[in-house]
Formats: C-alpha cells, sequence, structure tokens
C-alpha cells in the first residue's frame, strides 16, 4: 500500500490526552487526539472513502495497519495530512495509537 | 569526527535548558516543521532544529544562548498556519522556537470577559475549558480549530462572532525580547496592574500592535477578550444564484456594518467554497483548466447551492434581534432576487447552530478538491467596502486563477469598513506542472493587486518581501522604519529574520 493512500491521525490536541498508559490508553488515545478528522463522520474519513473500500476509511476498524507504518504516517504526513511532531505528540503517546491501530479490529 | 557546527551546538545548549527530550535535530526537524501544504519542495525551506520550551524563563535563555551561537530563532505556536507556510520558516539555516508546550490557560475572568493565554492554547483547549467549567462567554474562532488562540490573533485571523476581528480584542501582551528581557504591554507595564486586561493602552506609545506579524519579540502572554455568551442569535442565511448580485449585497450589508446592527463578520463564500467541502472537483468535472462556466452552474444547481453563499447572525437579546433581524431583510430587499432563510438560537439550547464556534477541522477538508495529495496557498487582498471595488477585484483576480489554469475559490469576509477577500489556490503537490503554474500565479496576483492599490492582509511565508515590497509609499519608507526597529532593538537579529519582509542587519541579503 502507498504512503499516499493513508490519512491518519490529524490530531486535535485536546487537553489531558497527552500521555497513554493502562490497557485501554492506545483506544482513548485515538478518540482523543485522532477523532477531530478520523472519527466515522470526520472529514478525513470522507477523503478516505474516495479512495478506499468499505471500512478501510474508517481507521478504528480498518485492518491490515501495522504500527510502524502508522508511525511513520504520522511523523512525515501523507496525502493532504499533515506531519504531527514530537512536541505535540509524544513518542509514547504514538505507540500507543500506533499499536491500538495495529490490533485486532 | 567533525566537530559539530553552529547550529548542532547551539541545539546541544538548548538541550540543557529544556531537556534533551525537547529538542528536535536537523535530521527529524527537516520534515516535522515543513510546510504540510507547500507550493514547492518543503525541504528547501524546512528548519535545521527545533527547541520547546515550557517556561517563559526558558525562553529567555534559549534567545540568550541563541545570541551567544549566532543562530536565528523562528518563533511558532501550534504552527497550524496552513496555507500561509504551516510551522515552516521564511529561511532554512534556523532554530524554530516551538512554543505548543507552553499551553496553560492562565486566566479566565467571568466577570470582567476576558481570558490570560500563553501562545500553546488551541482553539479546542479554550472551547473545552469554557465548556467543561461552564463558562458564560464564548470564543471566536477561525475556520479550523487547530491552531492557537494567540497565534492566529497576532497574525490578525479572523472568526465569525462579533469578536472576530481577533487582533482588537488582544488586551495586554508579555514579550521577550531579541536579547532575553522581559517586558509587559499596556497597562502591564505597571507592575502589580489591576487592567492589564482592561485597558489596552496604557501609558505613552502603545506597542501591542507592533508585536503582531512582527519580528520585534516573542509573545509569552496574551490578554484577550472573550464575549458574554447571548440570550439569542438569529441566523439570515442567503444563496445568490448570480455571481452578478454580489455588489448589491455588499453594498446593502455596508450601512449594517458601519452602524452596528450586524456586529458580526459575514462571508460571502464563492460557489466552489461551497462544492469543495463535499465533494472533490472529479465528481463535477474530469477535464483540465478550469471548470467551464456551463459545468460550474450544472454542478451549482444539482448541490442547491447559491453562486455566492453568505449568513448575517445577530447576536444578542432576543427582542433586539428581531427587530435588526427585520432591517438586515428590509436592506435586502429588492437589491436581489434571493430571501433570506432563518433560524434562532436561545440560551440553554445545544450550541451546534449557535454561532459559538465549536471545534472543527472540517475546513481543511477543501485541500481534496484535486485529490492527490492536496496542497493550498492562500492570496488574501483587502478590498474597499464597495460592491463596484469587490467586484472588479473579483473578476480581475478570477481571471487570473483561470488563466492560470486553476479554478477561483474565494470569499469576501466583512470587516466593519473592509472587505477581507481570502482566496486559495487549491492544487495537487504531486503534480510538478501546477505547482510550477502556482508558483508564478502567486507574485503576479500580489503585484497586480497593488498596481490596483489592494494591499494583503497577510502572506504565505514564501512571498514576505514580495508583499511588503507593494507597501512601497514613499519608497518603502514603512519597511525602512520596520527595520530600523528591528535593529535596535534585536541587534544580533535572532528573532525571525525576514518575517514579514522585515530583515535584521546581519541577514539583509537573503531578502528576496
Amino acid at each position: 500500500m502507498k504512503l499516499a493512500t493513508l490519512w491518519l491521525a490529524w490530531l486535535a490536541a485536546i487537553p489531558g490526552a497527552a500521555h497513554a498508559s493502562g490497557p485501554n490508553s492506545g483506544k482513548d488515545a485515538f478518540e482523543a487526539r485522532c477523532s477531530g478528522c478520523h472519527a466515522e463522520s470526520g472529514w478525513a474519513t470522507r477523503v478516505l472513502k474516495r479512495r478506499l473500500p468499505g471500512d478501510q476509511a474508517v481507521l478504528a476498524r480498518r485492518t491490515g495497519l501495522t504500527a510502524a507504518f502508522v508511525k511513520v504516517v504520522v511523523r512525515h504526513g501523507t496525502g493532504s495530512m499533515p506531519q504531527i511532531r514530537k512536541a505535540e505528540l509524544d513518542d509514547a503517546t504514538l505507540d500507543a495509537i500506533a499499536k491500538y491501530l495495529e490490533g485486532p479490529k | 569526527m567533525a566537530a559539530p557546527g553552529k547550529f548542532e551546538q547551539a541545539l546541544q545548549a538548548f538541550a540543557r535548558v529544556v531537556g534533551a527530550e525537547h529538542v528536535t535535530h536537523a535530521a527529524e526537524a527537516r520534515y516535522e516543521y515543513a510546510d504540510a501544504m507547500a507550493p514547492r519542495d518543503p525541504a528547501s525551506y524546512a528548519p535545521r532544529g527545533a527547541v520547546a520550551p515550557a517556561s517563559v524563563e526558558e525562553v529567555q535563555a534559549i534567545v540568550r544562548l541563541a545570541g551567544e551561537h549566532g543562530v536565528p530563532l523562528w518563533p511558532i505556536s501550534r504552527g497550524k498556519n496552513f496555507g500561509y507556510g504551516g510551522s515552516a520558516p521564511r529561511i532554512p539555516d534556523i532554530v524554530m522556537l516551538d512554543l505548543i508546550r507552553m499551553n496553560r490557560i492562565l486566566e479566565v475572568n467571568v466577570e470582567h470577559g476576558y481570558a490570560l493565554l500563553e501562545p500553546g492554547v488551541g482553539f479546542d483547549d479554550l472551547f473545552e475549558y469554557l465548556t467543561a467549567n461552564k463558562i458564560p462567554l464564548w470564543m471566536s474562532a477561525p475556520a479550523h480549530t487547530w491552531g492557537s488562540v494567540v497565534g492566529n490573533a497576532l497574525e490578525r485571523g479572523v472568526g465569525y462572532t462579533p469578536y472576530g476581528e481577533h487582533a482588537s480584542k488582544i488586551c495586554g501582551l508579555e514579550v521577550v525580547t531579541g536579547t532575553g528581557e522581559l517586558l509587559r504591554t499596556g497597562m502591564g507595564a505597571l507592575a502589580g496592574s489591576k487592567t492589564w486586561q482592561g485597558f489596552p493602552y496604557g501609558f505613552g506609545p502603545a506597542w501591542d500592535t507592533a508585536f503582531m506579524q512582527s519580528n520585534f519579540g516573542i509573545v509569552t502572554k496574551m490578554g484577550l477578550w472573550l464575549m458574554p455568551e447571548p440570550e439569542n442569535t438569529v441566523s439570515l442565511s442567503m444563496a445568490l444564484e448570480k455571481a452578478e448580485e454580489l455588489p448589491a449585497a455588499i453594498d446593502a450589508l455596508r450601512p449594517l456594518k458601519l452602524d452596528g446592527t450586524v456586529q458580526a463578520n459575514p462571508s460571502f463564500g464563492n460557489v466552489i467554497r461551497t462544492l469543495a467541502t463535499r465533494a472533490t472537483r472529479s465528481e463535477y468535472y474530469q477535464g483540465t483548466g478550469p471548470i467551464p462556466e456551463d459545468v460550474l452552474e450544472k454542478a451549482r444547481i444539482k448541490a442547491g447551492v447559491g453562486h455566492w453563499n453568505f449568513a448575517v447572525r445577530l447576536f444578542g437579546d432576543r427582542k433586539i434581534n428581531a427587530i435588526n433581524a427585520e432591517k438586515v431583510k428590509a436592506a435586502f430587499r429588492g437589491k436581489v432576487s434571493a430571501e433570506f432563510q432563518q433560524s434562532e438560537w436561545n440560551r440553554g439550547e445545544p450550541l451546534r447552530n449557535s454561532g459559538s464556534p465549536m471545534p472543527s477541522l472540517g475546513a481543511l477538508g477543501v485541500v481534496d478538491w484535486l485529490g492527490g495529495k492536496g496542497g493550498h496557498l492562500t492570496f488574501s487582498p483587502v478590498s474597499p467596502f464597495s460592491g463596484a471595488e469587490a467586484w472588479k477585484q473579483y473578476t480581475l483576480i478570477r481571471g487570473m486563477f483561470e488563466d492560470a489554469g486553476f479554478d477561483y475559490y474565494g470569499g469576501f469576509t466583512a470587516g466593519q469598513r473592509y472587505l477581507n477577500h481570502i482566496t486559495m489556490i487549491l492544487f495537487d503537490r504531486s503534480q510538478p506542472d501546477m505547482l510550477e503554474r502556482a508558483n508564478k500565479l502567486f507574485p503576479r496576483l500580489i503585484s497586480t493587486a497593488a498596481k490596483n492599490g489592494w494591499g494583503e492582509y497577510r502572506t504565505h511565508v514564501l512571498w514576505y518581501d514580495e508583499v511588503a515590497g507593494s507597501y512601497d509609499y514613499n519608497h518603502g519608507a514603512m519597511r525602512r522604519w520596520n527595520e530600523a526597529v528591528k535593529d535596535a532593538v534585536d541587534p544580533k537579529g535572532v528573532i525571525a529574520p525576514g518575517k514579514m519582509g522585515i530583515w535584521p542587519k546581519a541577514y539583509r541579503k537573503d531578502r528576496a
């Protein structure tokens, strides 16, 4: 899959969501930091639906994502998604989000 | 192994101030702080590193160290200035001073209606704070809410409530100067002042505006007036089916803005601005060049939108809004063919559709208009509040967009005595031909506007010099003044060389 076909976390920095720990931390962090665009009704999901089949546009239900891929896309940006820098989203929280998106759906 | 260069040495020094985890070195900074919507290779103006302080004292220490190492700094608040360069600096040989960790809401004064904020506070953060604490004050916000409240106001961003001219609601700044000194403007210059966020001027010259769109200092705190929640809002929306009705609508609105009947900032958005929020261009047209007029008209009718779409929103007491709504309707009656669609919100109802900004990033979706890797450049000339003059500006600029093969995307946002004509060149960053055309079009827009007496209120980092150069009264007296001030207050040129075309002596050779 090409980088340009994948959109990921547009992170609308919500206070209190910066640090992740615990069993649901990745899910919580994804919902707090990424849902501004990647919720089911988010604009990034709408844009992805123009490019991907079915549920693949909804990242929380997408299969086949790897954590490494998620991290590269977040840090570098892809398509029309800007990159998210370390000062805005620390590595630990990004790790948690990436593992959550890699996990079973 | 070669000795580290001055940038790496400076970064190591900064790390001793903020901790190594808050310093980003060149290899990562080149993409983490690149212009995400760049009209050319973003690496060509990406920085050499970044440092993210958490306190005013750390900012002061970094500025002093930067001066000692001969390394300039480019301050950003949250770096979401999309279309104007995002988080990217004007020159690549620079270190980003990333203020996103300074994200405290220091005070919200309910009784007196203001907030004191650090630059890392986002619009989403402020909204959450106000709503979570049931504070009956509303913020104003631009189209997307990812960015910094402080950064947007300092760049003179625009929102859509009666407090939508954000720069005019700033009251009191705290500033770190190019020598690392700390000062407070306005009444804040009096230690222990009780009116720093109340009286905006202080004693003697008032410097707040000199720190907006400038490189004279680094703003570390900003006072901002917030609007008391109104009892009622009324929305009067209208879709003008013919492009030629724009002048009449603008002339109908002008007296209502002048006399204060309409205090918010209605924005007349063109048909493509509306369509681009719903679909990509390929759903309407698959050819090259701008969408032909007949195709666009069919798309407009199918979507059920106007050629110009706008809403006049009234904020205040219910009885007064009802009177003013009739006044607005009467002002437009007989001048344009369409009628207003009216809706109302009352205090206590859900905020959606109230006119209070809600966290939303939806506006960013328009960059997918052409598919591929979306990008955009924002061209923002100011127009007189005149239907005839706005029409002249619109037709001229639209023609130039279309001659260059782009769809015209734009709108006129009404200030009290001016119109902000905010247009976007939307492009696919994966198509070199499109980028080349955009890069050629942009300086032509600047020079053509200037020849007609129109200046830009804001621009992309790559064209600071061209826009600053267009402000040429008395052979550029304003630029000479700005640079005389710059050299006096920041003799080493530490802060943002080239910002708004203001170059300190040591970097003046870099002027475009």
